[in-house]
């Protein structure tokens, strides 16, 4: 009985979620990024004001906590030409410089705090080795080669 | 006399290829190693690998798409990156087997009842499974995971087999 009562507001919640922000993000890269962002580094408990007034604390907490998880997969999961066309998606929507930020995130390495907590190792590794990937893969084309065509 | 040749070429071949993996698996071992302490604390509430991600690190569609920019860094750093991820997959597996086998052989010492064949069928995919995994281990420097697919795949589908049959005696017991 309480499971099923605690169980529809991190539904509800997670809906809500889905609906009002993360739809509004045009890639999984992207919501990724969103969502562990969301996420304290010294505590790892996940927080969004506006879900928590909607909803109770904890069940934000919980369904920002699922839906981190489901979007971590989602994006480990994918071929390296998937998540090429994923990082230039999210590059060209951040207002940066595009160089730049690839420049930044191969020498920082900031995706690695997207990976939530309690994960498969071997998952988190294929993740953190495919964004390398991608970078360097969008680094190349970036550089200017007058025999590339 | 064509006795010591044959073993004396066979002994050769061996070096040759012991020195081959080697020298393929230096650079990833270091690489491994600092995920092992990651592996070891986490191994007891550890999730398994899911079949879906351990056919996407050994299937060759990515290194088909890195082979299309015609670059060997491009090229270099892919093999580098996979062998590491596909060599820390049979690490975690390994792993888990010995941790199924030691909670089997727990639960056969407190049972009264013990089958000789249910045990001699569990430690023969037992032998079999670190036998795959050791095979996986040296064969990934030497000729890359995309080859090794199937055989990845048979140990990760013996590997749930095993657990199951484990889970199956402990809750007869």
């Amino acid at each position: 009985m309480s499971a099923s009562v605690k169980l529809v507001p991190v539904q509800d919640a997670y809906d809500d979620l889905l609906r009002r922000t993360l739809s509004k993000i045009p890639c999984n890269l992207g919501r990724l990024i969103y969502l562990a962002s969301t996420r304290d580094y010294n505590s790892g408990a996940y927080h969004h004001e506006g879900l928590a007034a909607r909803f109770h604390e904890d069940a934000a907490r919980k369904a920002l906590e699922v839906a981190h998880r489901q979007v971590f997969h989602l994006v480990a999961a994918i071929s390296l030409e998937d998540l090429v066309s994923e990082l230039d998606v999210y590059l060209k929507s951040s207002h940066e410089s595009p160089e730049e930020v690839v420049r930044t995130w191969q020498k920082l390495e900031p995706y690695r705090i997207a990976v939530p907590t309690e994960v498969n190792a071997t998952i988190a590794r294929l993740f953190i080795s495919n964004l390398r990937l991608a970078l360097a893969i969008l680094r190349f084309r970036q550089e200017p080669n007058p025999s590339r065509p | 006399m064509t006795g010591a040749y044959g073993a004396l070429f066979v002994g050769a071949l061996l070096l040759f290829l012991i020195l081959l993996w080697l020298r393929a698996n230096l650079a990833q071992r270091d690489d491994l190693s600092n995920h092992q302490a990651l592996l070891s604390h986490e191994c007891e509430n550890l999730e398994a690998c899911p079949q879906e991600f351990v056919s996407r690190i050994f299937e060759a569609e990515d290194l088909k798409f890195i082979s299309r920019f015609e670059s060997p860094h491009l090229q270099n750093f892919f093999r580098r990156e996979r062998n590491a991820v596909a060599l820390l997959w049979v690490q975690e597996t390994t792993t888990a087997i010995r941790g199924i086998m030691h909670q089997h052989l727990e639960t056969s010492r407190r049972s009264k009842d013990l089958h000789v064949a249910t045990e001699a069928k569990i430690f023969a995919q037992y032998a079999q499974l670190r036998f795959l995994c050791g095979i996986l281990f040296v064969s990934i420097g030497l000729v890359g995971p995309q080859k090794l697919r199937g055989v990845a795949l048979y140990a990760q589908e013996l590997t749930q087999q095993l657990g199951h049959a484990q889970l199956e005696l402990d809750s007869a017991r």
